[in-house]
């Protein structure tokens, strides 16, 4: 029965103009967390202290490779698509700060999430996010196994479902996954 | 680890879900209600769903009679990251008791489910439950029955979560006596579509 298919339970989304229009409002607490994921309202990962020192040294790193014209931002705000505004660790945007004075940066030449617990997250819901809008270097810089994950080539969930074989799998687009959308009819985590 | 790898969707407290209302952010007709800090879109209402909410807040009204009243999709307050809008629930005294807040401990609530069945069952069943919510029904559109939830349990080595410890299922031949109003008889079938 359509009625029924039709129906999950599903928290209210958020458009990136709501989003900002909250942020104007002073409806959140000032340095929280957050992030706009696909219309979710996602709580960042905590800082820890191996995340942060990584943090530093990628943008570090990253700005002598790239050099003058560019600018690597970090943990700011990225205008990506009309419900998302994700804060990724690290993006590297041409041109300089005072260029984002009136509207976030929206297709960052690189961008990397240090990951220690975000793991599963950052390879998967915002890989498939950064696929989605077509940023062409992802990293994952993974902390847990000490190793850099280098995602490149977006591409729709139908051509990547069989992945060359020792190649890192492509996150697909819009695993809204399932799991995550019944979990909301649990008490999970509370 | 498995948990934290969850993302974890913000959740809002009952004083910042009032300030979005307020501020018109939110509408007050808007489909949502606040559970376990959740902005939850809530089940669509079909007519089905609709007629059994009508069946259920009649049959409790003359159930119940005179020093309670009925609200119907109306919000309750259940603790500071939780105002759900259930779809029938009973309350003592007068509507004008509450002018300035929200009833908090009905003494029955009912949610009528298709759809939002595992909803109803789950989260919302756990809600109710550490709210200490004594009677808890769940009128099933899908299977045409009442499940009787009562005795409120906490978490413990036989659940996870806050539940009900007796639940209890009955066919439209039941008939079924409300915990607050002992000398009253409701046909289920009376509350079905």
């Amino acid at each position: 029965m359509c009625a029924m298919a039709s129906y999950e339970t599903k928290t209210r989304r958020f458009s990136r103009a709501e989003y900002e229009r909250l942020i104007d409002l002073g409806v959140f607490q000032p340095g929280e967390p957050i992030e706009l994921i696909g219309g979710e309202l996602m709580v960042a990962e905590p800082q820890g202290v191996a995340h942060y020192t990584a943090i530093v040294k990628t943008a570090r790193a990253l700005e002598a490779a790239f050099g003058p014209g560019w600018h690597a931002r970090t943990q700011g705000p990225i205008g990506l698509d009309d419900d998302s505004e994700p804060e990724p660790d690290v993006a590297v945007v041409p041109g300089g700060p005072e260029d984002y004075s009136r509207a976030h940066p929206s297709r960052p030449v690189l961008t990397v999430e240090a990951a220690e617990s975000s793991l599963g997250v950052d390879r998967e819901r915002k890989g498939s996010l950064y696929a989605r809008a077509g940023l062409e270097d992802y990293w994952v810089l993974n902390l847990v196994d000490r190793v850099l994950e280098v995602y490149r080539e977006p591409a729709p969930a139908a051509r990547c479902s069989t992945p060359p074989p020792g190649s890192p799998r492509w996150p697909r687009p819009d695993r809204a996954s399932p799991s995550r959308v019944s979990s909301l009819d649990w008490h999970d985590a509370s | 680890m498995t948990q934290a790898e969850r993302p974890v969707l913000r959740r809002w407290s009952r004083h910042e879900y009032a300030r979005l209302i307020d501020r018109g952010f939110l509408d007050e007709d808007d489909p949502i209600e606040l559970l376990d800090g959740l902005l939850l879109v809530k089940e669509p209402q079909r007519s089905p769903r609709r007629t059994a909410v009508l069946l259920v807040a009649k049959a409790l009204e003359r159930a119940f009679g005179e020093g309670w009243f009925v609200q119907t999709q109306s919000p309750i307050i259940l603790d500071d990251r939780s105002e759900p809008e259930p779809d029938v629930c009973v309350v003592r005294g007068s509507p004008r008791d509450y002018v300035d807040a929200h009833p908090t401990r009905p003494a029955l609530v009912v949610e009528v489910a298709q759809s939002g069945l595992r909803l109803a069952r789950g989260r919302k069943a756990a809600a109710y439950a550490r709210a200490r919510i004594a009677d808890y029904w769940i009128v099933s559109l899908v299977d045409r029955v009442l499940e009787v939830h009562r005795e409120p349990a906490r978490p413990g080595p036989a659940r996870r979560h806050w539940g009900y410890a007796a639940i209890e299922t009955l066919g439209a031949d039941a008939t079924i006596t409300p915990l607050s109003a002992p000398s009253a008889g409701i046909r289920v079938a009376d509350l079905l579509p």
